[in-house]
C-alpha cells in the first residue's frame, strides 16, 4: 500500500471502519510515518469533536414537530395577519356592543397561532385559528402529540388573562396519533384576553380550570 | 432529506429563502443547527425538556422572524446564537414564575456561541460543516449524525465504497481546514 493510500483510510479508521487486515497494515505504517500520525492527531481532533456535537441532539422526532407548526403558518404574512384579526375583532365587539352589525373576517386574512408545550410534559404542539362570525369567535384548532388522557379527562381551550381571568372556548379530546382538529365557538370579547391555553382536566362537574397547562400560546408575542 | 440544491446553499441563501416561506430551506437549517441549539439549552437551562422547547421556540423565531435578518450585520450563526440566547432567557424567567421543581436550577453562566470566549463548540463546528463542500458535509452527516456505516453510506448516495473512504477523511482534513480558519473558507464562498 502506498503512503497515499494509508492517508486516505485516516477518517475510516477512526470511524472504526477498516477491515483487520487494513488496520494492521496501517498501523504498521502510522508507527514509521511521522507526517501520517501528524495527518491522524488532526483528523482525530475533528473526529472527536463531531462525535460530541453528534451525542448531544435533540430528539429526532423534535423535528417533525417544529416543521409542522412552521408550515401551520407563513413567515412573511403571520404577524401582520393576526394584527388584522385582532384588530378587527376588537372592532367587531365595538360593533356589536353599539349597533349590533355583524362583521365576517374571512380565513384568508389570518394566520394560525402557535401553541407551545409547556414543561413538565413538553408534549405536542398545536396551532389555532378562526374567523368571527355572528358575534362569535369560530375557532379552529389543530393538535397533534398530546399526551394521552385517562378515561376520565378531557382537554379544554381557554382564553385567558394575567390577572387569572379566563373564558373557555370548549372541551375535547385528541387523538394520541396524528392531528387532531377541532371546531369551537367563543364569544367575540375573548379576544381581549392576551393568553391562549390548552389545559387538561378532570372529568369532576368543577368548571374552573385545572391549572395544568399542556399547550400554550400569546397573541402578543405575534 | 432535502435534494442537492438545498443542502449546497450557504446558511445565508437559505434564511433568504426561508423568509420568502420556504420550508425546505428552514429544514436544512434545522439539520444544520439544532445540536447546538439543544446543546445550549442543555447548558443554560439543565433540563432537557426545556432544551427541547428552546429549540422549537428559537426555530420558530427563525420562521418568522427570517426577513429581519440582515447579512451585513452578523452572519446566521451569531444571529441564530442570539435568539437562542435570548429564548433561554425567557424560558428561565418563565420556569422561575412556577415553583421549582427536582433538576430545575436558575439559568447557568457559561461561555460559548459563535462568539466564543475561547475553545471551540458545537456552534463552531455547525458553521464549519455548513462552510465545507457539500460532498464533504453529506459523508460527515452521514457518518456521524445517521450513524450509517461507510458500506451504508456507499449504497445510499450511489458511490464505490472506496471514494467514500477516502472522501471521509478529505472531508475530516476539509472541517479541521473551516475550522482553524473560517475566514478563509468562507471567502472561496465570495
Amino acid at each position: 500500500m502506498t503512503e497515499d493510500r494509508f492517508e486516505k483510510l485516516l477518517g475510516p479508521y477512526l470511524l472504526g471502519e477498516l477491515s483487520v487486515e487494513e488496520e494492521r497494515e496501517l498501523e504498521g505504517h502510522l508507527e514509521e510515518c511521522s507526517r501520517c500520525r501528524g495527518e491522524l492527531a488532526r483528523a482525530r481532533q475533528t473526529h472527536d469533536l463531531l462525535q460530541e456535537l453528534a451525542a448531544g441532539g435533540p430528539p429526532p422526532e423534535l423535528k417533525d414537530r417544529v416543521m409542522a407548526r412552521a408550515r401551520g403558518q407563513s413567515p412573511a404574512r403571520a404577524r401582520g395577519g393576526w394584527r388584522l384579526w385582532v384588530t378587527a375583532a376588537a372592532l367587531l365587539v365595538i360593533a356589536v356592543l353599539g349597533g349590533g352589525l355583524l362583521w365576517t373576517i374571512t380565513k384568508d386574512s389570518s394566520e394560525g397561532i402557535p401553541l407551545a408545550a409547556k414543561a413538565p410534559t413538553s408534549e405536542g404542539g398545536g396551532e389555532l385559528s378562526g374567523e368571527v362570525e355572528e358575534g362569535n369567535l369560530q375557532i379552529e384548532l389543530v393538535v397533534w402529540g398530546l399526551p394521552e388522557l385517562r378515561k376520565d379527562e378531557y382537554y379544554e381551550l381557554w382564553y385567558a388573562r394575567e390577572d387569572g381571568g379566563r373564558i373557555s372556548c370548549g372541551t375535547f379530546r385528541a387523538e394520541p396519533e396524528g392531528q387532531t382538529t377541532v371546531n369551537l365557538t367563543a364569544p367575540a370579547s375573548a379576544v381581549s384576553y392576551p393568553e391562549i391555553e390548552v389545559t387538561r382536566e378532570p372529568d369532576d362537574g368543577d368548571p374552573d380550570s385545572s391549572g395544568e397547562k399542556i399547550l400554550v400560546g400569546d397573541l402578543q408575542s405575534l | 432529506m432535502f435534494g442537492p440544491v438545498v443542502r449546497a446553499l450557504e446558511d445565508e441563501e437559505l434564511i433568504r429563502r426561508v423568509a420568502e416561506g420556504d420550508d425546505q430551506a428552514l429544514s436544512e437549517l434545522y439539520n444544520r443547527y439544532s445540536r447546538p441549539v439543544y446543546a445550549t439549552g442543555i447548558r443554560l437551562l439543565g433540563d432537557a425538556h426545556l432544551a427541547e422547547e428552546l429549540v422549537q421556540d428559537a426555530f420558530m423565531s427563525v420562521w418568522r422572524a427570517a426577513g429581519s435578518f440582515d447579512p451585513g450585520r452578523a452572519s446566521f450563526t451569531t444571529w441564530l446564537y442570539r435568539i437562542t440566547r435570548n429564548r433561554a432567557v425567557d424560558l428561565n424567567r418563565r420556569r422561575q414564575v412556577r415553583p421549582f421543581s427536582a433538576g430545575e436550577e436558575p439559568l447557568r453562566n457559561v461561555s460559548g456561541g459563535p462568539e466564543p470566549e475561547g475553545g471551540v463548540d458545537g456552534w463552531d463546528v455547525a458553521r464549519a460543516l455548513s462552510l465545507i463542500p457539500d460532498e464533504h458535509r453529506e459523508v460527515l452527516t452521514l457518518a456521524y449524525f445517521e450513524g450509517l456505516s461507510q458500506r451504508e453510506i456507499s449504497r445510499r448516495i450511489g458511490v464505490p465504497l472506496g471514494t467514500i473512504k477516502s472522501r471521509t477523511t478529505a472531508a475530516l482534513k476539509r472541517l479541521h481546514r473551516s475550522l482553524v480558519d473560517p475566514a478563509a473558507e468562507e471567502s472561496r464562498h465570495d
